[in-house]
């Protein structure tokens, strides 16, 4: 099971992944990541559990962060592995995405919506 | 209240009191021996003030008894306890007041004590307090005036002057010598802290084991130490003893102390840990107690066994990355006698072995401590060649935290992939350069990507890849894999791909065949980086991850065959 857990806080929703995610488990990855867009809210990716993702993954993640922000919403990732964030530094993505350490400082960050 | 009785005034001192006062300052001043310098204003208060006997009394520090510190007559009191109020120099120095008897016998308050012991008879008495602020220090009494006469208030004055001017003095030289001694303890802990340091070994890096200890204070608790023995194997241990300060410093000496000597014969950890234990609990002090692991560890084959003493779990990072923890099944040193410790054996296989003391695990991170967790990401971030560098550099970077360490931190570190090197020992002994390792066929179902990954990873761990190298070559040939199952096969999940590995000189050849329609090498391109559409993603990671990527030329009809090559980086083998 590729995605863990689905939970809303500060109305943000975080999105636990988990595993390996590659050819196999990304397709439904992408799928949780594109359903939860729908609800106009921004996402946090936590990764903490992710022990090996490779550019099936990847894709999902910026396909959702592309969707996103066309509908002025952000997806930003949490707690990265060093072998997950390796991967991303080998796509060059690694500046494209806003990266928290973890997700009590991910939530921390006031909520855009909330400043404007 | 005493009752006095005064006359007119008799004969006075040639001396002036006011020259005397300041003479006593003087010898005060000039010396760390208070108890000579009272003996010496004594002889000469006697002769100023013309009387057969006297003595300085100082209160004793704990208790408020009134002790005599010096004496002058024609009998020696020194050392005589008045307890506190008692007696006219107890109400005295009480009170706070000069106090004149005219004869003694007639005072209810007389202490009759000193005259019944020592045959003097005392007749008239004058006492005056010496007091600096609201500190007591004690009071000078002096004893029948030679002429007969009763002291009068020349003489009270005169005694009170010397009295408050001697015990100024006293406060002084006191101070001063407590300084004097906080000077000498502060040297001393300083020489205990350069003793400690000497008993911690010298850095070696001939040897695949390094350690640090930064001591919170002057003194530590923590310890570590190794050795090798002539026959190569290296003795270690790290231990934490309870308490700080120069107890727990001492009872690490004589653990530290004990584990070298012992060590250089006994080749068992647990054998040696119950020795310790035993001697520790017959000879320590109560309520004291070490946390400490012991092991002995052999660069040869790179097997380590070691028992745990009730101490933080050692922490291992395999060679593929993977951390695992050893929690102490045995109470700490000194505790139980009868406790059985029991040694556990750990082939560290190219992995890296971790001693720490609770400070680092304690060590201030946010609102919470570091933890084990913490810890083993800082560890796994270091990449210094030389082993003492990348603990330098654990210390360092807790530093930059900005927390404050609250114990001592001490960490020691085994690398065994040091050792192998050192010795020529690989995990790979049993692979022969070019050999062929090891084939698979599996259809283009991604759910064989599961069963695939750890197979990549373990030849190329058997090609001497670090754990991070490994990975990188990993997830190539699963990018190559994903490739075909999406491009060649378009997706079916019946097409056949056959995987086949060989060990290089320098590094993993992998060769990947499918059976689907020929794909032309020109449409597989890197993509643009700027664009981050999915699809060109898993080529670009092929070719950023493996050193040479090209395809075979392979006959019409017979599919395709992808060559890969990861090389290990040079300085690595």
């Amino acid at each position: 099971m590729p995605v863990d857990q689905i939970s809303e806080a500060n109305s943000r929703i975080v999105i636990a992944l988990r595993g390996e995610i590659d050819l196999e488990t990304a397709p439904a990855v992408r799928k949780a990541l594109l359903d939860n867009l729908k609800g106009g809210k921004d996402l946090l990716i936590d990764l903490a559990q992710v022990s090996y993702i490779d550019s099936s993954g990847i894709a999902s993640l910026v396909e959702s962060l592309q969707l996103a922000r066309k509908q002025g919403h952000d997806v930003a990732l949490v707690a990265v592995s060093p072998r997950a964030l390796r991967v991303l530094e080998l796509a060059r993505l690694d500046k494209v995405f806003t990266i928290h350490a973890d997700l009590a400082s991910a939530l921390a960050v006031n909520d855009k919506t909330a400043q404007q | 209240m005493v009752a006095t009785e005064r006359s007119a005034s008799a004969g006075r001192s040639p001396h002036d009191p006011l020259d005397f006062a300041a003479a006593l300052s003087r010898s005060f001043a000039a010396t760390r021996d208070v108890d000579a310098t009272i003996r010496h204003a004594l002889t000469h208060i006697v002769e100023l003030m013309q009387v057969e006997a006297g003595a300085i009394f100082l209160t004793d520090e704990t208790g408020g008894n009134l002790i005599c510190r010096a004496s002058a007559g024609p009998v020696n009191i020194d050392g005589l306890v008045v307890p506190q109020g008692h007696g006219i120099v107890g109400r005295s120095v009480a009170d706070d007041v000069v106090l004149v008897v005219e004869n003694a016998y007639d005072n209810e308050a007389f202490y009759a004590e000193a005259d019944k012991r020592t045959g003097f008879i005392t007749r008239s008495i004058l006492c005056a307090p010496m007091t600096v602020g609201s500190n007591r220090i004690g009071a000078v009494e002096v004893l029948n005036k030679y002429d007969g006469q009763p002291f009068d208030d020349a003489d009270q004055n005169m005694l009170k002057v010397v009295a408050s001017s001697a015990g100024l003095a006293i406060s002084n030289a006191r101070l001063a010598a407590k300084l004097v001694e906080q000077e000498r303890l502060k040297r001393e802990l300083e020489l205990a802290a350069a003793i400690q340091r000497s008993l911690l070994p010298p850095a070696d890096d001939t040897l695949p084991i390094a350690g640090i200890n930064r001591p919170m204070r002057e003194v530590s608790g923590d310890f570590y130490d190794f050795f090798q023995t002539p026959d190569g194997i290296i003795a270690f241990c790290l231990g934490d003893v309870s308490g700080k300060g120069m107890n727990a410093a001492l009872l690490m000496a004589k653990t530290a102390s004990l584990f070298r000597c012992l060590g250089k014969t006994m080749h068992d950890p647990a054998r040696l840990a119950g020795v310790l234990n035993r001697e520790i609990c017959d000879t320590a002090s109560l309520g004291m107690f070490v946390t400490m692991v012991i092991g002995i560890y052999d660069p040869a084959t790179g097997m380590l066994n070691f028992t745990n003493a009730g101490h933080m779990p050692p922490l291992l990072r395999r060679a593929d990355g993977v951390t695992e923890t050893f929690a102490a099944e045995a109470p700490p040193l000194g505790i139980l006698r009868e406790a059985r410790y029991a040694t556990q054996n750990l082939p560290l296989d190219r992995g890296q072995f971790f001693l720490y003391s609770d400070g680092l695990t304690e060590f201030p991170a946010g609102y919470d401590e570091l933890g084990i967790d913490g810890l083993d990401r800082i560890l796994a971030k270091q990449t210094d060649t030389r082993l003492a560098d990348r603990l330098a550099a654990v210390l360092q970077e807790l530093d930059e935290t900005g927390g404050q360490a609250r114990d001592d931190l001490t960490l020691l570190a085994i690398d065994d992939r040091l050792a192998a090197h050192a010795n020529g020992r690989q995990m790979t002994a049993a692979f022969e350069d070019g050999e062929f390792l090891v084939g698979f066929t599996l259809i283009s179902n991604p759910n064989r990507l599961r069963i695939l990954r750890p197979a990549l990873l373990a030849a190329a761990t058997a090609c001497g890849f670090e754990t991070e190298d490994a990975h990188d070559f990993v997830l190539g040939a699963v990018e190559a894999v994903e490739n075909i199952m999406i491009h060649a096969y378009g997706g079916g999940k019946t097409g056949e791909i056959t995987l086949a590995m060989h060990r290089l000189p320098d590094g993993i050849m992998l060769r990947i065949r499918d059976f689907a329609p020929r794909v032309d090498p020109a449409k597989i391109q890197p993509r643009l980086l700027e664009d981050v559409r999915p699809g060109g993603l898993g080529t670009h990671f092929i070719r950023t991850v493996m050193d040479d990527a090209s395809f075979i030329p392979m006959p019409e009809g017979e599919g395709n065959l992808l060559e890969l090559v990861k090389r290990r980086r040079t300085g690595q083998e």
